[in-house]
């Protein structure tokens, strides 16, 4: 689809919600109300609710949802095929995020298909390549002591609150060169769009989020810094300047994708280490050798999103006829549990052989906060188990999840000695 | 700045300028060069930076730089060779000044 993305118009394709909006092409055997991101079984364990989806369900299903209906891929096969075949499977419009119609922007890059998004990606993709991350280690390596200094003595913390959610964040305001007295506001902003599951509270928080960033933009454009939201809206690739709608969908996009997603990983991980005291020993044992392995297993066993797609054209798969417009959701975290690829899927194992995951997803849009987030993970363990080598999840710590598109534990409570 | 010939599988060779320190991927994406995708961006994570190294180049860059790095073209898509090596793992210097590269056709 040719995209004009300084002259954005929202998408054409309806979108489906519920069971009478289930257009005729479906196969009714194919149709499945699956719960997937709200209901009571994925909320109870959502990655082990991912994974027995390679029992329960058919590789290709139509999830039938309020949040809307769409086709469901899982397995890994799949989801390299699709993600890396944007022609056929397009991101135009395949955002969730509600937008004003009369003021409509594209979150960029996500929302541009190639040729196009190159030409954005290369604006920040060095700030966010392995060598860039690589001059704020030492920063977040002192964020993660100072959140550690304020509570280590307390022999307890709320893990999410008090270091999940403050060390992503505050390293990304600080890349960002936004304000860290605002962080609190941005994170309740991003929650609400994220996990409340109701397109109205959706649509507000839209609205402060794109009030604030305009503003934001305005005073970057006349007092540049080295941040990434100056050096976006001073950006002229090609020598031609980008639009307003260009840098602010730009900005918007990497806002809300820089909030909510460490901060999600980070506390699946650390529950799941405050509930197996051999692995935290496994990892304080090799930390030195094997940190790069031990990142990656950990990322593909709590990845935290989902990659959703538009189709471009008619194309059937596995037997099945998908039609033009209709939308596509990879499964990631499921696509992580492809016995096929991972055997004994749920399984904690550091000496898997390398293989290509999708936390971070595949294809043209790949994550370009991937390395940022591996570093963090990283540095949260090497910090954490120097100082706090022995921690388990507090008596009686009942925990729940956290509905929607980003999934992490609402709490967990940690004690240790 | 020292420079890298990128061929594809076609034979068509594009020049460009890749700065030291660079890694020989991000030179090809940077550029627009088709036949490199690095969609991972150099995280050791995608294997879709597959290159061939040129014979006359293969003992200056030397073999894969990591066990990460061997184990990862186990999953590249394109036949691998001795002189295959992952573009992002190989990193610019002054003594790789006209170093060539040969593209598989496809790193799906």
């Amino acid at each position: 689809m040719p995209i004009d993305a300084a002259n954005p118009v929202p998408p054409t394709f309806p979108r489906h919600v519920g069971m009478d909006q289930v257009p005729a092409h479906v196969p009714k055997d194919l149709i499945r109300q699956s719960g997937l991101t709200f209901g009571p079984e994925f909320l109870a364990n959502p990655h082990d609710f991912m994974a027995a989806m390679h029992e329960k369900q058919p590789p290709i299903y139509y999830d039938v949802s309020p949040m809307g209906n769409m086709w469901h891929l899982i397995k890994h096969e799949d989801a390299l095929f699709g993600l890396r075949h944007p022609e056929i499977f397009s991101n135009e419009g395949a955002t969730p995020f509600p937008r004003d119609p009369n003021d409509y922007f594209y979150f960029i890059p996500i929302e541009i298909d190639p040729p196009h998004h190159r030409k954005y990606r290369n604006i920040v993709d060095p700030v966010f390549s392995p060598k860039g991350v690589l001059k704020l280690e030492g920063l977040i390596r002192k964020r993660a002591n100072d959140l550690i200094d304020s509570f280590i003595d307390k022999g307890a913390c709320e893990f999410t609150e008090e270091f999940g959610r403050p060390l992503p964040v505050s390293v990304f305001l600080d890349i960002m060169g936004l304000p860290q007295d605002m962080r609190d506001t941005f994170v309740s902003w991003a929650m609400e769009l994220l996990h409340s599951n109701d397109r109205e509270r959706m649509g507000a928080a839209m609205m402060s989020i794109t009030e604030y960033l305009k503003d934001a933009i305005a005073e970057k454009k006349a007092n540049p810094d080295d941040g990434v939201v100056s050096l976006i809206a001073h950006a002229a690739p090609d020598g031609v300047p980008l639009s307003d709608k260009e840098i602010f969908g730009f900005v918007c996009f990497l806002f809300i994708g820089g909030l909510d997603t460490v901060f999600a990983t980070l506390n699946n991980i650390w529950l799941y280490l405050a509930r197996n005291p051999a692995k935290v020993q496994e990892i304080a044992e090799r930390m030195d050798n094997d940190i790069d392995r031990i990142v990656e297993e950990l990322l593909r066993r709590w990845s935290v999103t989902f990659s959703g797609r538009v189709l471009d054209q008619d194309y059937e798969m596995r037997g099945v006829q998908m039609k033009k417009g209709d939308r596509v959701t990879f499964i990631l975290p499921a696509c992580n549990f492809d016995p096929d690829v991972f055997p004994n899927p749920l399984e904690v194992d550091f000496d898997r052989p390398r293989k290509t995951i999708l936390a971070f997803t595949v294809g043209v849009h790949s994550c370009m906060g991937g390395h940022l987030a591996r570093l963090e993970v990283k540095i949260a363990l090497q910090e954490w188990l120097k100082r706090i080598p022995e921690f388990k999840l507090k008596e009686g710590a009942h925990i729940e999840y956290r509905p929607g598109g980003v999934i992490g534990p609402e709490e967990v409570t940690l004690t240790w000695k | 700045m020292p420079k890298v010939h990128y061929v594809d599988h076609t034979g068509q060779d594009t020049e460009m300028d890749v700065p030291v320190g660079e890694n020989v991927m991000h030179g090809a994406v940077y550029n627009g060069i088709e036949g490199i995708a690095g969609e991972c961006g150099g995280a050791l994570s995608c294997a879709t930076c597959h290159c061939y190294v040129d014979d006359a180049w293969t003992a200056k860059v030397g073999g894969p730089s990591s066990e990460a790095e061997e184990e990862l073209l186990e999953n590249a898509s394109s036949e691998v060779k001795p002189n295959s090596r992952l573009s992002c793992q190989i990193e610019m210097t002054d003594d790789l000044d006209g170093l060539v590269i040969h593209m598989p056709e496809s790193q799906y």
